[in-house]
Order: structure tokens, then sequence, then C-alpha cells
């Protein structure tokens, strides 16, 4: 029992010192970012729109959240899209709506929720029984996930009327909505398991030395299905959030919210070869993209020039980020 | 191995039975399609659209369905999911089977797609209408059955509610959310928008942005936007419902609800509901249950013999079709998709239509 309580710190993390000055990167950068908007624009330093810019995050950082333990472990997670429709539509269909008499409120969130993480339960089954690689397992899953949503859908949009749902996108706490707040909650949540519990342990470990782990004797498959199922319970959750701020679960609930959530977990300063990074890289790669098309709006840059220049301030973002550790950096194969 | 063997035979057979009512479809197609003397409980009618997932493609195979109910027959709806791989797949799995007397409405995921799915059409006598999307230069009078193309008129929309918002407002700024910007689609509603600018001076263009038709798109790019112009904003052109929707929220969620005008073009459910409301000012119907309907009446009364290609004149081959602005005074109305069997007489399938597709 010793042995598995006691985690080998991954071989790269010796120098902390080293460790600390390759984390300064996303958050100089999102200061810079933020700097330069700000000295362009008067109503991107507004108070108002800075509410706006975290308010925005709020989804996409949980999203992030999840996506972030699957990435420190090395694999890859494309099933947000599909687990957050198949999620938007549950909770929409079990709280007050307009399709039906259900009014289960704070249990059909919940049952939403454990959708998702059932989701990430399969995608991890997938992965290490079926031995799919998880980039084909989350996006069967994903697919999975639409065709339930498609399929409780059934051609009418549920709108929901449930005021408690409804207000986390129009109440406000602080100057923020409680979205916002929620996704304070998960970040904390989130670096919490990451930092403290032998899940988020080993979630880097793994990423770090699988072969290492496994050969100290460490059963290192349950922990994987453990991963993705809470991978999972996080875009559940980004899929209730979702459609508190639509007012309507639609199957498209989670649409680009994969790719973004990599991007910013990437852009946060999370390797997607694992082992490197965590939840509050992923919150500064969350807020820098937000920064980012905010921003790009808020000093005018016509729409037809605003993919291209996002994609690469990006690029560019994720390039000054690595370059001090561009030597692990395996993907730049 | 027993089992193996088993099934190895089976499918065998399978296969082998599947390829020879394959051809004697082939062989019989043409002749019924040349003299178009089906009998109607013989014609099979197939629906194609995006997805199930989106009311107005919903509303659609619903029209389609009570079309086919109207004449006893039963519709096969197909979805494809937005991937047009997908679709020709689909269109082949059909035209490979039956299309003695198949009749195909048809929605093509994007104007490239069409040319092959007309092409296997044409080559299997197989009737078809399609719509929304095609190149211009393939035109439907060149071809014995693809029957007709219909479409509708963007710009005349993207005016119709731009008009409806300057009449809303009077006067002061308005923020334009676009589609997707390189589709068709897009460009002609906002070009609408840019001749009802014209036409009605003293409502100004603030910003435009895309929001790619989507409803959370829309939502942040609308907070982002009047947190940039705050008070200033007074209208919100949006180039379908969806976005329009999402403006809503984000409208909802800044304290705004009803202080500003919000217009879109689709006439879902939701926004019919919020003009009825008094949330959202107008929006455009292309009528989504008379879309799936009309294209499988065309193709009845065609495969049936009523109507003959050889005297239908070219206007009706290609043509865009009329919309309808819906504003509070007429929302009730459109409240409930639903189509009048009296469209789809055979008589009357071309009577929607408001000018040739040029």
């Amino acid at each position: 029992m010793t042995v598995t309580t006691e985690v080998a710190p991954a071989p790269r993390r010796s120098s902390r010192r080293g460790a600390s000055f390759r984390d300064a990167g996303p958050p100089v950068a999102l200061i810079v970012i933020f700097g330069v908007f700000a000295a362009l624009s008067p109503q991107f330093r507004s108070f108002g729109n800075v509410q706006n810019i975290v308010d925005s995050a709020a989804v996409l950082a949980v999203v992030t959240c999840g996506i972030t333990f699957v990435l420190m472990m090395g694999s890859i997670d494309l099933s947000a899209a599909g687990v957050m429709g198949a999620s938007a539509l549950t909770v929409s269909l079990l709280v007050a709506n307009n399709r039906n008499g259900n009014d289960f409120g704070f249990f059909g969130i919940l049952a939403a929720v454990l959708l998702g993480c059932a989701f990430g339960c399969l995608s991890g089954l997938a992965l290490v029984l079926l031995k799919v690689p998880s980039f084909m397992a989350t996006l069967g899953v994903s697919a999975v996930g639409l065709g339930v949503a498609t399929l409780m859908f059934a051609g009418v949009q549920p709108n929901i009327s449930d005021a408690a749902l409804k207000g986390w996108a129009v109440e406000r706490f602080l100057g923020f909505s409680y979205l916002t707040w929620i996704a304070v909650a998960c970040i904390l949540l989130g670096w919490l398991i990451q930092r403290y519990t032998r899940l988020g342990r080993y979630a880097y470990a793994i990423g770090g030395a699988e072969e290492v782990l496994t050969l100290s004797g460490v059963q290192v498959r349950p922990y994987k299905v453990a991963v993705f199922a809470l991978a999972g319970a996080f875009y559940g959750l980004g899929g209730v959030m979702v459609t508190s701020q639509l007012g309507a679960g639609l199957v498209q609930a989670g649409n680009g919210y994969d790719f973004s959530a990599i991007t910013a977990a990437v852009v946060g300063g999370t390797l997607l070869t694992g082992g490197r990074g965590g939840v509050l890289h992923s919150a500064v790669g969350v807020l820098l993209v937000m920064v980012l098309t905010n921003g790009l709006v808020q000093v005018g840059v016509s729409p037809y020039w605003q993919g291209g220049v996002e994609g690469v301030i990006v690029v560019a973002a994720v390039a000054a980020a690595v370059i001090p550790q561009r030597r692990r950096n395996q993907v730049v194969k | 191995m027993k089992k193996m063997a088993v099934i190895v035979s089976l499918s065998l057979t399978a296969a082998v039975l599947a390829g020879c009512s394959e051809q004697q479809a082939g062989g019989g197609s043409d002749t019924a399609a040349a003299d178009g003397a089906c009998d109607p409980s013989k014609v099979r009618l197939v629906g194609q659209v995006r997805n199930e997932s989106n009311p107005y493609e919903a509303s659609w195979l619903t029209g389609g369905d009570t079309f086919a109910k109207s004449v006893g027959l039963t519709q096969e709806r197909l979805t494809y999911g937005g991937d047009s791989t997908k679709q020709q797949e689909q269109i082949s799995q059909i035209l490979a089977g039956d299309t003695k007397c198949l009749v195909m409405n048809v929605l093509p995921n994007g104007d490239s797609d069409t040319a092959p799915i007309v092409k296997g059409a044409d080559q299997a006598g197989a009737f078809l209408v399609t719509q929304w999307n095609k190149p211009a230069d393939l035109k439907p009078a060149d071809y014995k059955t693809w029957l007709s193309h219909i479409t509708y008129n963007g710009e005349e929309s993207g005016q119709q509610i731009g008009d409806a918002l300057a009449e809303k407002i009077g006067s002061g700024g308005i923020i334009a959310l676009q589609g997707v910007l390189d589709t068709a689609a897009a460009k002609d509603r906002f070009k609408g928008l840019q001749a009802s600018l014209a036409k009605n001076p003293d409502m100004k263009l603030l910003d435009q942005q895309a929001a790619n038709f989507s409803r959370a798109e829309a939502l942040t790019v609308t907070k982002t936007l009047l947190a940039k112009h705050g008070d200033k904003v007074k209208g919100i052109w949006a180039a379908n419902d969806d976005m329009a929707l999402g403006a809503l929220e984000a409208l909802q969620q800044a304290g705004k609800t009803g202080k500003v005008a919000v217009a879109g073009i689709d006439a879902v459910p939701d926004a019919v509901a919020a003009i009825q409301k008094g949330d959202m000012t107008a929006t455009v119907s292309s009528d989504g249950a008379w879309q799936g309907g009309i294209g499988l009446a065309i193709g009845f009364c065609y495969a049936t013999g009523k109507l003959k290609v050889a005297d239908t004149p070219a206007d009706d081959r290609a043509f865009f079709a009329k919309q309808f602005l819906i504003t509070k005074d007429n929302a009730a109305e459109f409240a409930q998709p639903k189509t009048d069997p009296a469209d789809f007489e055979c008589g009357n399938v071309f009577n929607r239509k408001v000018g040739p597709l040029t």
C-alpha cells in the first residue's frame, strides 16, 4: 500500500524554478494581448466588457477543465460536442419545459451531469478494454451522443421555463453571472482533484511515464476510465450551462467546444503528449482565447479577417509559450 | 466454424440477390420514366434533408409525410447530418434500388453536391426536385427527369426584415449578425440588408459580425457588440432565426428584452412565438412544410403522367418561390407549420413561383 500512495513525480518536474519559468509564458501572453486590446479600444477595457469576457468564458472553462485531465494523461478527447448535446437535451426535457410535464429541477441537472459521466465512462472503457485509441473512441462516443440527442429532440426544440436554471445565465452575484461562479467552482474543484487526489496525481503520472507507473505495480486502467468519466461529467455540466444560456436544449449545444477546449488547454500550456499543464493553465488558456475573440470584435477587425487573424495569434501564442520546452514537445515531430 | 460458414454463405446469397434486383430495377426504369405513367400506388417518395435536429428541416419532412399520406403513400425520410459524402452515398443507395417511379425531393448540402445527384437521378430515370442549392450553370431544363429547382430570393428576405426593423425603430443604429460568410444565403441576405439601409437612411449599421447561423455564437457576438456600442443599438438584424434567438437571450442577459428590435429569417417556431409575444419584430418564412410537400407533389404529378415535361415552361423548371414576412399581425397563422392540400394539386404546384431563377 505504501507504494501506491507515493507517486513518483515525473522526472521533468525535478527543477521547480525551471517549471515556474516555463509556466509563465501563457499568463504573460494573456497580459500582453489584454494590454494591446485595452490600448486600442476604450470599450474593450470597460468593466462591462471585462464582465462580458469572463461570463462568455464560463462554459468553455468548464469543458476545458474536463478535457485537461484527459490531455494530462496523454490521451485526447473529442467527445465534448456529442456529450454536451445529449446532456443539453436531457436537462431541457427533465426541468420545466414546453415539451412535457416534467419539473425535476435540480435532479434534472444532476441526471444530465451523470449522463455525461456515463458517456465518459464509455469512452474510457472502450479505450482500456477494447484498446480503441482514445481519438477514435471519443469520436465514436461523440457521434453516439449526438444520435441520442437527436432522438430526444424529435423535431421540436424543448425550451426551458425552469426559473432557477434560466437564472444561472441572467442572475448576477458580485457583478458576474452565476455561470461564471459555477465555472470558478469547477476550476477550483478541478485543481483540488489534480493537486490532492490520487486520481489527479496518477493522471499526471500516466501522461509522464505510464510504464514506470505500471512497473511499480499500479493498476492504471481504472484510473484511465475514471479520468474519462470525470471529463464526461464536466462536459455534461457544460451542456447544462449552454442550455441555461440559450434557454433551450439544442443538439448543437456543444458544437465546436471539443476543439476550442483543446485549443484553450494547449494555449494554456498543457501538452498534448501529457504529463504537463493542469487546470489552472487551462483556465489561463480559456481567458486568452476569449480575450482574443472579444478583442478582435471590439477593435473592429472585419469579420472576413477575424478567423484568419485569430488563428495566427493562437499559433503565435502557443509557439511563444512552448519555446522553453520545445525539446519536450514531442507533438512537434 | 460451422456458424462462420453459415454466416458467410448467407451474406453471399444476400449480396447476389441484391445484385440481381439492382439489375432488374435498372432495366425497367427507363420505360416508366419516359412515358410517365406510373400507377399512383407504385410511386416511391423520398425526402432528403440534412438532419431532423432543427425545426425547419423537421417541418420539411413532416410536410412530405402529409403529402404522401394524402395520396395514400409513405415518404422515406433520409437525413445525412450535413455531410456531403453521406448524402451522395444515400442517393446512390436509393438509385441502386428500384428507381421505377422514384420521386426524390432533395436538399443538396451545398451547390457542388447538386451535380452528382442530378447526374445519378438522370441516369436512373428518377424524378428529382432540388431546393435551395445548385450551381448557376446547371439547369433543370437541360435534363429530362430533373423536374424543377426551387429556391428563395435571399436579397428579398434580407431587405424585408431590414425594412421591418426600420419601420419599428424609426431611426437609430442596428447591428447585423451574418451567417457563414461564404454561403450564398449569407451573401444574398446581407446584400438585401444593404439595400434596405440605402432605402432607410435614418437607420445606421453600427457593426456587422459573423455568427455562422448559430444560436450560441450569436449569443456571444451580440453580448460583445452590446458591450461595444451600448445603448446606441436599437435593432438587431440576423441572417437567420437561430441567431436572432441567440441575440434575444443576449438581450435578456443584458436586461434589454423588448428595448431592442430583433429580426431574423426562416420562421422557426420559437421565433414565431417570440414575435407573437412581442420580443421579436419580424421573420421571413419559406414555409418548410410546403417545401417538403411540394417537391414530392411535383414529382408525383410527373410520375403519374398528369404533368408532362415537354409541356412545362422553362420558368417552372427553376424558380424563386414566394416567401412570407411574418410580423405580429400575422404570426398566429404561422404558429403551427401546416400545409394546404390545394397547393399540392397538379394544377397548382407552380403557383408559388414569384420569378424565374436567373
